[in-house]
């Protein structure tokens, strides 16, 4: 006799657990530059090197280092951008770099037991330890209390590709994703790093916030 | 006036000497690879579209060809001409602490400098060259050049560290790491620390010679 009405509440009570849960997913804000702090670190997977000391994006995960955020698109930008490259351009790159990041950052992974937010490799943006340069580390500053972000404020990966030399790379405005060659390109003909993260990106604009 | 059948082979020995020209390679054989400094599409095909190709005539001596700009600079490539410098310090690190090493002997192997470093780990600025590799031609140069440095200090693994990206006109620093030399330590040998290329360059190299039948990966997409 109290079998099935002990059944019944169990179901209903897993039912109302999951609707609970659905609930909050759905009434839950999305991550903006209002409510939500620049990280204060970042975990990054470090990936075994191939032969020729390359960090391999398909290499086993070795362990997972903690970084200081800033300090992780210091050790970024070189990497992903020339730091020969205009000034404006390398703004640009540090703006794309940071938000890239920082919208990992909220979103981790998990993979083969390691929990992490970015690697060190192209699957997400190449890092090389104690790799920064005077030029990059002077563009990351110059942006350091703005963000790039939806009209809501909400945090939105900048994703990036190299591009082609020379060339405005119009084929990426469309794909929302900012060209490295053609952030040269427009730097070199006079925009700055603004007007060259608008013509990449669409519907995004520029907010400051406030830096720790 | 000698006869007809006397002239026909003084004309044809005459023309093998005048018209020389390189034998067509035969099928199977491959051809000789082409002077990247005389092809069409080589040395100059980037920046000096439109004017007088930089052909060598057979019997032209090597010195009197103009030389190709090799770095964009405006100026023909010269080994007698000094390299472009750019400003590099060097920071030296324990690899093990991360603390910076005072006191540690730094050579920059392509021009012999020798520096220390002082209390904060760090070398002080000086000049070094931009080089970059000869092998490539203008048209696939590099966008930085490269050098390499050893690291001495004793007590301490020699490091060498090679492929530090230079740049012109731009101060650039880099981070050599030092292991030092334990008790179980029995066979003590340099320790190689090697940069990778800038993957920028990487993706327009590999674009450079992409074919349509065989086109790999394809050229990079949005």
């Amino acid at each position: 006799m109290h079998r099935l009405p002990k059944a019944i509440l169990t179901v209903f009570a897993a039912f109302t657990c999951l609707a609970n849960t659905t609930g909050r997913a759905q009434a839950r804000q999305p991550w903006t530059v209002d409510n939500t702090p620049e990280p204060a670190v970042i975990r990054v997977a470090i990936r075994s090197e191939n032969p020729s000391g390359e960090a391999d994006p398909r290499g086993r995960i070795m362990y997972v280092q903690t970084v200081p955020f800033i300090q992780y698109c210091e050790d970024v930008l070189p990497n992903e951008w020339m730091p020969s490259w205009h000034i404006e351009a390398l703004k640009a790159g540090a703006m794309a770099v940071k938000m890239f990041a920082w919208y990992h950052h909220l979103h981790p992974i998990t993979i083969d037991g390691f929990t992490f937010d970015v690697d060190n490799t192209v699957n997400f943006q190449t890092f090389r330890y104690l790799s920064r340069q005077p030029d990059t580390n002077r563009a990351i500053l110059a942006i350091r209390p703005y963000a790039y972000v939806k009209p809501d404020g909400e945090i939105v990966e900048l994703n990036y590709r190299a591009g082609i030399r020379d060339d405005p790379n119009w084929q990426y405005r469309n794909a929302q994703k900012m060209a490295q060659w053609g952030s040269q390109y427009w730097a070199e003909r006079g925009r700055n790093w603004l007007q060259i993260l608008q013509f990449y990106y669409v519907d995004r604009i520029l907010r400051q916030y406030r830096v720790r | 006036m000698p006869p007809f059948s006397l002239w026909c082979p003084i004309l044809a020995v005459t023309a093998a000497l005048v018209v020389v020209q390189p034998p067509a390679p035969s099928p199977g054989q491959t051809p000789m690879p082409v002077h990247p400094h005389t092809a069409q599409g080589g040395a100059n095909a980037g920046t000096a579209r439109g004017t007088t190709p930089n052909v060598a005539t057979p019997g032209q001596a090597a010195a009197d060809r103009p030389l190709p700009d090799r770095f964009g600079t405006g100026r023909p490539f010269s080994p007698y001409v000094p390299w472009p410098t750019s400003r590099l310090r060097v920071r030296v690190i324990d690899g093990r602490t991360l603390e910076p090493l005072p006191g540690a002997e730094v050579v920059l192997i392509e021009t012999e400098q020798r520096l220390t470093t002082g209390p904060d780990g760090f070398t002080p600025w000086f000049d070094a060259p931009v080089i970059r590799n000869p092998r490539y031609r203008p048209m696939v140069a590099e966008l930085h050049g490269q050098l390499g440095v050893i690291a001495y200090k004793n007590g301490y693994r020699d490091s060498i560290h090679l492929g530090i990206r230079m740049h012109e006109g731009i101060p650039t620093e880099t981070t050599v790491w030092m292991y030092k030399i334990g008790p179980q330590d029995r066979r003590i040998e340099p320790v190689l620390y090697q940069e990778p290329y800038h993957h920028i360059w990487l993706v327009e190299l590999a674009d450079k010679f992409r074919s349509r039948t065989q086109p790999g990966e394809g050229p990079e997409r949005p």
